[in-house]
C-alpha cells in the first residue's frame, strides 16, 4: 500500500450510503476489497470514507468477439485489458467521513459529486481512523454485502498496516468488539474470527 | 465532587486506577451484580474483599465486601458452541465480552457529602457505577483507630497492615457470640477479646471455663504453651477460682479459690436444668420442687442419706408422691451427685458473695472447672447456680440504683460454653440465660455465648445476639442460625463458608461498621505486650493478687 493517497478513479454514481468509482487500469493501485478510500465532497472541504466491498470489470462488444477466438495474440489481450473501452468499477461504503476537526465515523452529511477525486487512503490515516470501531457496527448493518468477508479482510489488512508489536493486541480489541455485537449468534462471529487471522 | 469536598478527605482523592468493574443491576436486599472487567484476572479476586463503589451520578462511595463471584455469558449458547480451547486467540476474544466475570457485592455502608462517618445504606449507587477494590486506607477508615474502647481483634483478609477494632463497649452492651465448628479457634478469639474486654475495664467478666482454656497457661495441639488470662492480667484484675483443686493443682495452674457448693445451698431450679443430662422425667422435674418444699433446704442430703428413711416414708405415705418417681429420684441424684466432689454435704465455701463483690469492683473471675468440665452435668449445674445468684444480685442492685440508694452495679458479661445446653429451644423460655439473653443489658449482666452448634441454640435468644463473631461452619442449619434476625446478612453466607480453618473469623453486628472477615491477630508475645502485660512479670504468678484475700483457702 503506498504511503502516500493516490487517485484512483472517479466517481460515476453516488448516495449517502456509498459511491461507485470508475477508474482505468493503467491506475498503478487497484483497489482491493476491504481496503478503504476517500472522496472528495464539499468542494474538496470534506471527504468520504469508503469501504470497498466489490470491483467489477464488464464485458465490452470487442471483448466478446476476441473472446470467441481459438487463437487470442498476446498483442490483443493487453490491449483489452489495458485500452479498455468500459472502465473497471468499485463499489464503496461509506462508513464515515474527513473534514477539517479530523474523522468521524457517521455517515457523511453530503455525498460526493459526479466525477469526484476518489483516493486510496494513507496507512497513516487507515491507522486513524481504525482507532475507533464504531464503523464496524455500520458495516454488519449494511443490507446484501459480503458483511463477514469484509469485516475480516478490513480489520485484516488494518492489522497489517499497524506496528508488529500492537497487532495483536488491535486484532483482540476488534475481535471483542465484534464478540459484542455479534454476541447472539456465535456461529457467525466464529467465522469473522477466524477470518481476521487467516493469512489475506 | 470537589477536591476538598468531605468525601475526599474521608476517602482520599478521587481515584484514577481502573475500576474493577460497573455495576449492572441489584437491589438494596440482595446486593449488587457488578461486571468485572476482563483485564482482571477473576482468579486473584475472592469472597471477603472490600470493595468501594464510586456512584456515578452523585460521586457518593459505598463500601461493600464481595459475597460472591460468578461467570456468565450474554447467550445461553456459548454452552452449546464454545470456542474452540486450544485457540488462544479465540479464547481471548470471548472472555470478557461474550464471557465474563461477575461478582456480587454487599454494600454495607455509605458516605455522602453530608456526612462525615459513614452510615448504613438506605439506598445503592446508580447503574454502570465504578467499584473499586478498597485500599487499606478506606478500610483502616472505616473500622477506625484502636483506642481505650476499641481493641484490635485482627485484620482483614490481605491487609496485614489495617486493623480491625471491635466496639468494646457496643460489645458489651449485647449479648454476643462466638461461633465456630470445633478446631477452628473459637477459644483463642474468645480469650482474645476478653482480653480486651478486661483491658478497657469496660466491664467485669465471669467465665465459665469448661475446658480450662481462659484462667491459666493452655497448650495447643502442636504443644505450644499461651499464656492464660490471669497471667496476661498478673496485677489481680483476674481470680481464678477452681472447682477441681487437684486438678489445678497438678497442671501448675495458680488459682485464687475454690469453689463448693453446699447440698443445702443447691434448690430445684439449679437442677431442672439438668432434667435432660440427668434423665429426669418432666414428672420426676416436678416433684423435685415438692421434695425441695417437704424435707427444706436439706432435701439432697436426705435424698441420699438413709438415715431419714423415716421422713421419706411419711412423705410416700402421704400420697404426693409415688414410690416409683421418688425412686428414680434418689437414683439419679446418687448417680451425679456424690460423684461431684465440688458438691459437699451442709454449706459450701459461700464464694457467692465474694464473687460478687469481685465482678463489682472490676475483677474478672475464670472458674475452672478441671476434670468437672468433661462432665456436662456438672458444668450447666454450676453455671446455672452461680449464674442465678449473681443476676439477682444484679437485679438487686440495679433496683437499689434506680431508687437512687446505691450506685449501678458494674456491668458483667458471663461467657458461657455449650452454650446450646443452656439455650435449647425446649429451656431457654425459663432459664436464666434466656433471660439474660432477652432482657439486653437492663440489669448490666449480658452474656458471651461460645458454640459450636448455633443451631442448638433457640431463635429469639440468636435474634438478640448483638455481635456475632463467627470462625468456620459448615452445617447449613448453623450457618442459617448465625444469620438470624441480621437484615442482608445472608449474602455473607459463602463468605462464611469458605473461611479458612484457623484464625479467620467473620464478625458482623453491634461491635462493627460492617460484617468483616478477619485474620485475628496472632496470641503471641507482641499481644501480650500490647495487652500491657510486662515481660518481668513472673508468669507463674509469683505476685500475689490484690485482692486475694476475698477467697481464703
Amino acid at each position: 500500500m503506498p504511503e502516500s493517497p493516490m487517485m484512483i478513479g472517479r466517481v460515476t454514481r453516488c448516495s449517502t450510503r456509498g459511491f461507485v468509482g470508475a477508474m482505468q487500469v493503467s491506475v498503478k493501485e487497484v483497489p482491493v476489497f476491504g481496503s478503504f478510500c476517500q472522496a472528495e465532497a464539499q468542494s474538496g472541504r470534506s471527504h468520504v470514507v469508503g469501504l470497498v466491498y466489490d470491483i467489477s470489470i464488464t464485458d465490452d462488444h470487442f471483448a466478446r468477439q476476441i473472446a470467441a477466438l481459438e487463437d487470442v495474440p498476446q498483442e490483443q489481450i493487453a490491449d483489452g485489458q489495458i485500452n479498455r473501452q468500459v472502465p473497471i468499477e468499485f463499489n464503496a461504503l461509506a462508513v464515515g467521513f474527513r473534514d477539517d476537526a479530523g474523522f468521524h465515523q457517521a455517515l457523511p452529511p453530503r455525498p460526493p459529486l459526479t466525477l469526484a477525486s476518489v483516493f486510496s487512503m494513507a496507512p497513516k490515516d487507515t491507522v486513524d481512523f481504525t482507532s475507533e470501531l464504531h464503523f464496524l457496527q455500520t458495516i454488519l448493518n449494511a443490507p446484501q454485502l459480503p458483511v463477514d468477508e469484509l469485516l475480516a479482510t478490513t480489520l485484516r489488512l488494518s492489522a497489517q498496516i499497524r506496528p508488529e508489536g500492537e497487532r495483536e493486541r488491535f486484532l483482540l480489541q476488534t475481535g471483542r468488539e465484534i464478540a459484542r455485537l455479534l454476541a447472539q449468534d456465535l456461529t457467525r462471529l466464529e467465522n469473522i474470527l477466524c477470518g481476521l487471522r487467516s493469512e489475506g | 465532587m470537589s477536591d476538598s469536598s468531605e468525601l475526599d478527605v474521608f476517602f482520599g482523592s478521587k481515584r484514577d486506577e481502573r475500576p474493577l468493574g460497573i455495576v449492572l443491576e441489584g437491589s438494596l436486599s440482595t446486593g449488587l451484580q457488578v461486571k468485572l472487567d476482563p483485564r482482571y484476572a477473576i482468579e486473584k479476586l475472592a469472597v471477603g474483599r472490600y470493595v468501594v463503589i464510586q456512584s456515578r451520578k452523585t460521586g457518593s462511595i459505598f463500601f461493600g465486601i464481595i459475597t460472591d463471584i460468578a461467570l456468565g455469558a450474554t447467550t445461553p449458547d456459548l454452552l452449546h458452541h464454545p470456542p474452540d480451547a486450544s485457540d488462544p486467540f479465540l479464547l481471548d476474544v470471548y472472555s470478557g465480552g461474550v464471557a465474563f466475570a461477575t461478582l456480587h457485592v454487599s454494600p454495607m455502608l455509605m458516605l455522602d457529602d453530608a456526612d462525615d462517618q459513614p452510615r448504613p445504606i438506605k439506598t445503592i449507587p446508580s447503574h454502570f457505577s465504578a467499584i473499586y477494590e478498597a485500599t487499606a486506607q478506606d478500610v483502616a477508615r472505616v473500622f477506625g483507630e484502636e483506642d481505650e474502647a476499641h481493641f484490635f481483634i485482627g485484620a482483614p483478609l490481605d491487609m496485614e497492615a489495617v486493623q480491625v477494632n471491635l466496639d468494646l463497649e457496643r460489645f458489651v452492651e449485647r449479648s454476643s457470640g462466638v461461633f465456630g465448628k470445633t478446631g477452628t479457634g473459637k477459644s483463642f478469639i474468645t480469650r482474645t477479646i476478653l482480653a480486651g474486654i478486661i483491658r478497657s475495664g469496660l466491664a467485669s467478666t465471669l467465665i465459665f471455663d469448661m475446658h480450662n482454656d481462659y484462667g491459666w497457661s493452655v497448650m495447643d495441639e502442636t504443644g505450644r504453651e499461651y499464656k492464660g488470662l490471669r497471667q496476661l492480667f498478673p496485677d489481680g484484675r483476674v481470680s481464678v477460682i477452681t472447682l477441681d483443686e487437684t486438678t489445678s493443682r497438678a497442671r501448675g495452674s495458680k488459682f485464687d479459690g475454690i469453689l463448693t457448693i453446699g447440698y443445702e445451698e443447691i434448690e430445684p431450679e439449679d437442677m431442672e436444668m439438668l432434667a435432660s443430662l440427668l434423665g429426669l422425667s418432666d414428672i420426676q422435674t416436678g416433684a423435685l420442687y415438692f421434695l425441695y418444699q417437704r424435707l427444706g433446704r436439706k432435701w439432697i442430703s436426705k435424698l441420699l442419706d438413709e438415715q431419714h428413711e423415716e421422713e421419706i416414708q411419711n412423705m410416700l405415705d402421704s400420697g404426693r408422691i409415688v414410690g416409683g418417681t421418688l425412686g428414680a429420684i434418689r437414683r439419679k441424684l446418687e448417680s451425679f451427685i456424690p460423684r461431684m466432689g465440688f458438691l459437699v454435704p451442709g454449706e459450701g465455701s459461700k464464694v457467692v458473695d465474694d464473687i460478687f463483690q469481685r465482678l463489682n469492683i472490676g475483677t474478672s473471675v475464670v472458674l475452672e472447672f478441671g476434670n468437672y468440665g468433661n462432665t456436662l452435668a456438672a458444668y450447666v449445674l454450676v453455671a446455672n447456680y452461680l449464674t442465678r445468684r449473681i443476676h439477682a444480685s444484679y437485679v438487686h442492685r440495679k433496683n437499689i440504683a434506680a431508687g437512687k440508694k446505691g450506685e449501678e452495679p458494674r456491668p458483667l458479661v458471663i461467657v458461657i460454653e455449650e452454650a446450646h445446653k443452656f439455650l435449647d429451644p425446649s429451656v431457654a423460655g425459663h432459664t436464666i440465660f434466656g433471660n439474660i439473653a432477652r432482657e439486653l443489658r437492663k440489669y448490666n449482666v449480658t452474656l458471651l455465648i461460645v458454640d459450636q452448634r448455633p443451631s442448638g441454640i433457640e431463635d429469639e435468644v440468636m435474634s438478640q445476639i448483638g455481635t456475632r463473631v463467627t470462625c468456620l461452619l459448615d452445617n447449613e442449619a448453623d450457618i442459617r442460625a448465625v444469620f438470624s434476625g441480621v437484615s442482608g446478612a445472608s449474602t455473607l453466607r459463602e463468605v462464611l463458608a469458605r473461611l479458612d480453618t484457623r484464625q479467620q473469623a467473620l464478625i458482623l453486628g453491634h461491635a462493627v461498621p460492617m460484617p468483616v472477615v478477619v485474620r485475628t491477630r496472632d496470641y503471641d508475645q507482641r499481644f501480650y505486650a500490647a495487652i500491657g502485660m510486662d515481660e518481668s512479670d513472673d508468669a507463674s504468678g509469683a505476685k500475689p493478687p490484690a485482692e486475694d484475700k476475698l477467697f481464703p483457702d
